[in-house]
């Protein structure tokens, strides 16, 4: 019975995410000018928003350590595979920005990239993650500087590399760096990456390791007690939330045809940085994969439409005023979001399509829960 | 247990509230002005005043800026110019493009200093139909856009991205700014003409502005036989402490420290820091160090501002033209205080734009291009005369300016000291 259920859920997402994969290429194919300008790099950059968040949430939600260098690995990622794309194209594998070989060569530079974070992961963790708390948020916030610095300070990938005009535009005219036109093209590989990922890393928290790094997290003493090896798993759950990190710059580097490190900061103007990534998997919630994706495309919407929607436009003047300072109107979500769901939108819990009919009735208990409790509490205000 | 959030929420948003009406209040102060400027604008431009009733219809120029953020005073100032520049052109009757007067508007959008805003400004201007775009404010932002403005078929003129190579590769795109390596030159030849032989630099490597205008001094030096002692990067653009950097400054001997930072750090930090550490020579930056003045903490030693120098664009007090002076004259009428060079590149961005649809007889995005890829045409704005070279960027003049305090009033002034040219 138990198994029939599973088979049924597994049936039901594969034929969500197949239509998600018909959907992007239908529109990809008849979208008109402002699917184009408009929709498809929101869809792009909700893709790598939502990678991000949801790599850190294993190491924040399911591990329990924070990290505060997560865009580190992003910019390895990021410049990695714009520079193998560039060496691709130098080399004569492919020719124009089109065909097999260059769908190949793109795959081949998102695992590369994947790989290179991975194993920067590994270095950083090895030393870092015998520490905890904030020390370890220290160490992996100075580690996303030095990666900065490092980035900045080689001749080859450096500012002077691909953010400024005549390579920047090498970057785009040849390498990763998607034009609209490109980016609808190819809309399918950036929904393919995500969803690949997103079923990697469910996987991974379903499996008997995602098991092990939740008893890490809830106590690392009794773990260690039951016989496993802790550093082994803290060390492997970064490195491998890292690899996702990598392949989320790749997808960055496709969707921003220029590459700044500034942009893969602690802090800066945009909501992609350490700090607003990490926003992003606590008001998802911390131990909820599906939370982060909610949480990624909620705030990558408040952020595009705060700029581009109607619905600013719709509101009273007086309340227009905030919207022209962005960033206080995250702080305010940020605020609310943390006062009335203090666990995050979605707590540890997840999202599956299978319960949606079932929801109804959840509902309904869950104010008849409520409800009784505040009977039961007015009662004993009563008797008192 | 619900009383108390529900306090609390009412207090968050109270908070909110209040902000939001600062920001609306301030808005509607530029409403309540915007109708006086108008009415000042309608009295000075009286005598065709049938010609902007009737109008064959409007061109919407889109601006991009960091209206909000650090670097917010760039994208306001920006904004600014372009406004004053659309105002006075409506008033003295449009654009006349074949014969039809056409009104100009413009649509603002806020970029926040980050690339991937930017790049969804610019998408969201081209989706409006925008062929024309004055923006964005800072190299690093534009950097991203050049090949979008490209590939879509719209021009692109940015008012002070200042890195060489933006506009070497793109033909849409086109600035009223000079190339940092004109500025690198002009400080260098600033400090050899004057006789300094051993300057030092403290840059950021990691920015595209500061490291771009680090390459072009030190070629130049290297050039004019000026020895560079030290040199030291930051990690960032918004580092806060540049005591290493400046004690390694004073060891190295070096008289003259060239520093290509923004305004938001040299203000709090760089120059008050480079004096505590002991360095007494010359400061010299480049025009993102203009506006310096607004951003000196209350309470600071204001001698330390003395001996500090920045090359900019444009001085009020030197404007050549007609023009210049015209826009100086109409600048303070409109907002009450002196323009910056923000304000004079914005503002000129509108007329170069203005010039070219005349030129072209169109208002499309490849007519407009192909009339300012035109290098023979002169165009007469307010931060000085140019022509665009084949890349885009205009072949001009620098000037440098200074900040030195003044013991009787007790405050830091600006003023302007000469005008710098390479041949």
């Amino acid at each position: 019975m138990r198994q029939d259920k599973t088979a049924k859920r597994y049936l039901i997402n594969g034929i969500a995410l197949a239509l998600l994969m018909a959907v992007s290429v239908c529109i990809s194919l008849t979208g008109g000018n402002t699917i184009k300008l408009k929709v498809v790099p929101a869809v792009w950059q909700c893709c790598y928003l939502i990678i991000m968040a949801a790599s850190l949430n294993l190491v924040l939600g399911f591990l329990g350590q924070l990290s505060l260098g997560h865009c580190g690995f992003m910019a390895v990622g990021a410049y990695t595979a714009a520079l193998i794309s560039l060496a691709f194209q130098r080399a004569g594998i492919y020719e124009a920005k089109s065909g097999a070989a260059f769908i190949l060569v793109v795959i081949a530079s998102f695992i590369a990239a994947g790989l290179l974070a991975a194993i920067l992961g590994l270095i950083v963790g090895i030393p870092a993650l015998r520490l905890k708390g904030d020390y370890l948020a220290i160490i992996t916030l100075g580690f996303g500087m030095i990666i900065v610095n490092l980035i900045n300070n080689i001749p080859f990938c450096g500012q002077q590399g691909l953010s400024q005009g005549a390579a920047s535009s090498a970057l785009y005219a040849n390498g990763l760096g998607f034009s609209n036109d490109e980016k609808m093209k190819y809309m399918w590989l950036g929904i393919l990456a995500v969803i690949l990922c997103m079923t990697v890393m469910f996987m991974f928290v379903r499996s008997k390791y995602g098991r092990i790094i939740r008893a890490i997290r809830d106590n690392e003493i009794a773990a260690s007690a039951s016989g496993i090896n802790v550093s082994f798993y803290k060390v492997m759950t970064f490195a491998f939330s890292a690899f996702f990190a990598g392949v989320a710059g790749a997808l960055y580097s496709c969707c921003n045809s220029a590459l700044a490190t500034t942009s893969f900061a602690f802090t800066n103007g945009s909501i992609l940085n350490s700090v607003f990534i990490v926003v992003m998997v606590v008001i998802g919630g911390m131990g909820s994969l599906t939370g982060s994706v909610v949480a990624a495309i909620g705030m990558f919407l408040l952020n595009y439409t705060i700029k581009n929607g109607a619905w600013v436009n719709a509101l009273p003047g007086f309340l227009q005023g905030i919207f022209t300072y962005p960033m206080l109107v995250y702080s305010v979500a940020l605020i609310i979001v943390i006062m009335f769901r203090p666990r995050g939108i979605m707590g540890t819990s997840e999202f599956a399509l299978y319960d949606i009919p079932k929801w109804p009735a959840r509902i309904k208990k869950h104010f008849a829960k409520e409800a009784a409790k505040s009977e039961k509490r007015e009662e004993a205000a009563v008797n008192e | 247990m619900k009383k108390k959030k529900l306090i609390s929420l009412f207090m968050a948003a109270g908070m909110a509230l209040s902000l939001a009406a600062c920001g609306s209040s301030s808005s509607s102060e530029a409403a309540a002005s915007a109708p006086a400027s108008e009415a000042s604008a309608a009295v000075s431009a009286a005598g065709s005043e049938a010609a902007s009733g009737d109008f064959a219809g409007t061109i919407t120029l889109g601006v991009i800026g960091p209206m909000t953020g650090t670097l917010a005073v760039y994208g306001t100032h920006i904004s600014n110019g372009v406004e004053l520049a659309v105002e006075q052109i409506n008033a003295d009757g449009g654009v006349s493009i074949g014969g039809e007067a056409y009104a100009l508007a413009t649509e603002t959008k806020d970029d926040q200093g980050d690339s991937t805003e930017c790049l969804n400004a610019m998408n969201a201007l081209i989706s409006d139909g925008i062929g024309l775009v004055v923006g964005s404010a800072t190299s690093g932002c534009t950097s991203a856009i050049t090949s979008v403005a490209n590939s879509e078929g719209v021009v692109l003129i940015t008012p002070s991205g200042t890195a060489d190579a933006l506009t070497t590769e793109m033909d849409y795109v086109f600035r009223t700014c000079f190339k940092d390596s004109f500025q690198g030159q002009l400080a260098a030849k600033y400090a050899a003409d004057n006789g300094y032989t051993k300057v030092g630099i403290v840059y950021c490597s990691a920015d595209t502005y500061s490291a771009g205008l680090r390459d072009a001094f030190s070629a130049s030096c290297a050039e004019l036989g000026v020895n560079v002692v030290a040199e030291e990067s930051v990690a960032t653009m918004t580092d806060v402490d540049y005591t290493n950097q400046f004690n390694k400054m004073v060891s190295a001997g070096a008289e003259l420290v060239f520093i290509p930072f923004y305004y938001d750090v040299t203000g709090p930090y760089l120059v008050p820091q480079a004096r505590q550490a002991g360095f007494s020579g010359v400061l010299l930056g480049c025009d993102g160090v203009d506006n310096t003045e607004t951003t000196i903490p209350d309470g600071a030693d204001l001698s330390v501002y003395n001996d500090f120098y920045f090359i900019n664009h444009y001085a009020e007090d030197l404007a050549a033209t007609d023009v210049s002076s015209c826009f100086v004259s109409s600048f303070k009428d409109k907002y009450g205080e002196s323009p910056n060079n923000f304000d004079a590149l914005g503002y000129d961005a509108v007329l170069v734009y203005k010039k070219a649809m005349e030129a072209a007889g169109s208002y499309a995005a490849a007519d407009v291009q192909a009339a300012l890829a035109d290098t023979s045409v002169v165009y007469e704005i307010a931060s000085g005369k140019f022509s665009f070279d084949e890349t885009g960027t205009p072949i001009k003049s620098g000037v440098l300016m200074g900040y030195s305090y003044n013991e009787g009033d007790a405050a830091v002034t600006k003023s302007s000291i000469q005008t710098l040219e390479v041949e």
